[in-house]
């Protein structure tokens, strides 16, 4: 027997006015996914966390976080822990005593904390205060902040952004450590190559919908992988195309390459094939290589209308 | 409501807000018995209407009369850092870190207003003690003699001033919050606030004196006086009451109910 969702949410809506920024949303997440959260800058993702965390009410849905009603946060807020909106804390309090009035607040044990903030490679800044924190630092104890009371659920919302390439490296191994157990992750980021790392789950939206749910490898493998051949000659560029599409294998033509699509097909057999074909006109091959969508690429093709 | 009545405490513990605290009493203390003493007159009823008298001072109630005048002073500086902390709570986002933690936001609110409210009692306690002390070294350059403060009579008279003072102080607390949750920001709660409770009150004072019958500011000035001409006690006491009840009621389903976002 399956586990149920950590989290169901069904036909969740939030209206502001006559605009709708969540738009009948039902999203499933697995218990232990780590589930990237894509959708475009005011697609609804902060305001879907925020209903999740009891800060925003619903106009219209339901749901349930850890298998309690979502109208009901405090009977499961307990188990979740949340950066949302970027780090808030108290500007003259150090990381420590900030995170030691949220273990108060929260019924947790604050001898924790020292551990939470090695955790986070904030150890030898615990005493200095959080206005004198870098940016990368404050996110990073809005993430030990979030991990107060070992919560089964972390919700992270754009946990990457405003990091610099050093911080964003930081975080996205400080994310694959927190990854590394049974505690289910959903986590909304626009650096999509990020996500594509660190996530085996994937929700997209876009204008408050849902586009997109699922294993993150079903959508990337709806693209279909395809096959990048190239002549060690870009004169034959033109040859190659018509002695493939002669033997049956139409692709998209690049600047010195062709893309053919995998399809159904054994990628060692087509390969073959395409080796072969392109032999028998002469042609020498420089390069014949396997070529996956990156998850930028899907977005990019579902963000325009397709495969919704 | 109890776990956020400590967490808030232990912003309040930090040694930084004990010197803030234990300084600003300090300079209460010494401000308000040095103007009392040195203003005080022989002709009782004929200075300023909050004005002490050589008499009055010498009396059992003497020790803390420049308590009394000074903590209705004090009023306008807790209503502005009430103000500061719940609309500082709301701008930078903290209410928001608190309540991912803590959702049952009456409890929340109500534990910070607690804390805060013990921790004012706390220091008006050390100031009264303070002022005693400042006035009891002023009292011999006026030739006030202190033998009637240090009774039962005295004590009771230092026990009522208190009472009044935090009373006074908790309703010039509970309208800051309630301001503060309503408007958000620091600088425009301030502002009104600031506006309202001083220039504008006045100024329709002057041209309406029933006003200081009806408005919270001016009736929150006649309860710290112990009552004007135009005020009563009972009556500053009650409509002071319904407003503080009104606003705090307002602002606690306000913020019950309110999507926090930003």
């Amino acid at each position: 027997m399956t586990n149920p969702p950590v989290m169901r949410l069904s036909g969740l809506t939030k209206h502001y006015g006559d605009r709708a920024a969540v738009d009948s949303l039902t999203i499933d997440v697995p218990v232990g996914a780590v589930a990237g959260f894509v959708g475009p800058n005011g697609s609804g993702k902060t305001t879907t966390m925020a209903m999740l965390l009891g800060l925003v009410t619903p106009s219209e849905g339901m749901g349930t976080v850890l298998g309690e009603a979502l109208e009901q946060p405090e009977s499961y807020l307990g188990d979740v822990g949340a950066l949302i909106e970027g780090p808030a804390f108290y500007p003259g309090l150090t990381g420590a005593q900030n995170l030691a009035v949220l273990a108060t607040v929260a019924g947790h044990d604050p001898a924790a904390i020292p551990d939470l903030l090695e955790l986070v490679e904030l150890g030898e800044r615990a005493d200095d205060r959080f206005r004198d924190y870098s940016f990368g630092m404050k996110q990073r104890l809005g993430i030990a902040a979030a991990l107060i009371g070992d919560p089964k659920l972390l919700i992270l919302d754009e946990p990457l952004n405003g990091l610099d390439p050093a911080g964003v490296h930081e975080m996205r191994g400080l994310i694959g450590r927190l990854a590394d157990g049974e505690r289910t992750m959903l986590i909304s980021s626009h650096l999509l190559s990020e996500l594509e790392q660190v996530c085996d789950w994937l929700i997209v939206i876009d204008g408050g919908r849902l586009v997109f749910q699922g294993p993150a490898a079903e959508l990337l493998d709806r693209s279909g992988t395809s096959i990048v051949v190239a002549p060690e000659d870009p004169d034959d560029l033109e040859r190659l195309r018509g002695l493939l599409a002669a033997a049956g294998h139409e692709g998209r033509t690049g600047d010195d390459h062709l893309e053919i699509a995998l399809g159904d097909s054994d990628p060692r057999g087509l390969a073959a094939a395409l080796n072969r074909a392109a032999g028998a006109g002469g042609i020498v091959l420089a390069e014949l290589r396997l070529t996956h969508a990156s998850l930028e690429d899907r977005y990019l093709t579902m963000m325009n209308g397709e495969n919704r | 409501m109890t776990r956020m009545f400590k967490a808030e405490l232990l912003k309040l513990r930090r040694r930084r807000v004990a010197i803030a605290a234990i300084a600003g009493s300090l300079a209460v203390a010494a401000v308000a018995a040095i103007a009392v003493f040195l203003s005080a007159s022989n002709a009782g009823g004929q200075g300023p209407q909050r004005g002490a008298t050589v008499e009055s001072l010498g009396q059992a109630g003497g020790a803390t009369e420049a308590f009394s005048i000074g903590a209705s002073f004090a009023g306008i500086l807790v209503f502005v850092l009430f103000i500061a902390n719940f609309a500082g709570e709301q701008s930078q986002g903290t209410f928001r870190t608190l309540l991912m933690r803590q959702p049952r936001r009456m409890g929340l609110l109500a534990g910070k207003m607690a804390a805060l409210l013990a921790f004012t009692a706390v220091v008006l306690a050390l100031t009264e003690i303070l002022t005693v002390a400042a006035s009891a070294a002023m009292a011999p350059s006026q030739d006030i003699s202190t033998e009637s403060w240090f009774g039962i009579d005295g004590l009771e008279a230092a026990a009522g001033d208190y009472a009044t003072a935090l009373l006074g102080l908790s309703a010039w607390a509970s309208l800051g919050m309630a301001l503060a949750i309503f408007v958000r920001s620091i600088p425009l709660a301030l502002g009104i606030g600031i506006v309202w409770s001083g220039p504008f009150e006045h100024l329709l004072q002057d041209a309406w004196t029933a006003a200081s019958q009806w408005f919270p500011g001016l009736l929150l000035e006649a309860l710290a006086a112990g009552g004007t001409a135009e005020v009563s006690t009972t009556r500053a006491l009650v409509l002071v009451a319904v407003y503080v009840t009104a606003a705090v009621s307002a602002a606690a389903i306000v913020f019950a109910r309110r999507d926090i976002t930003g």
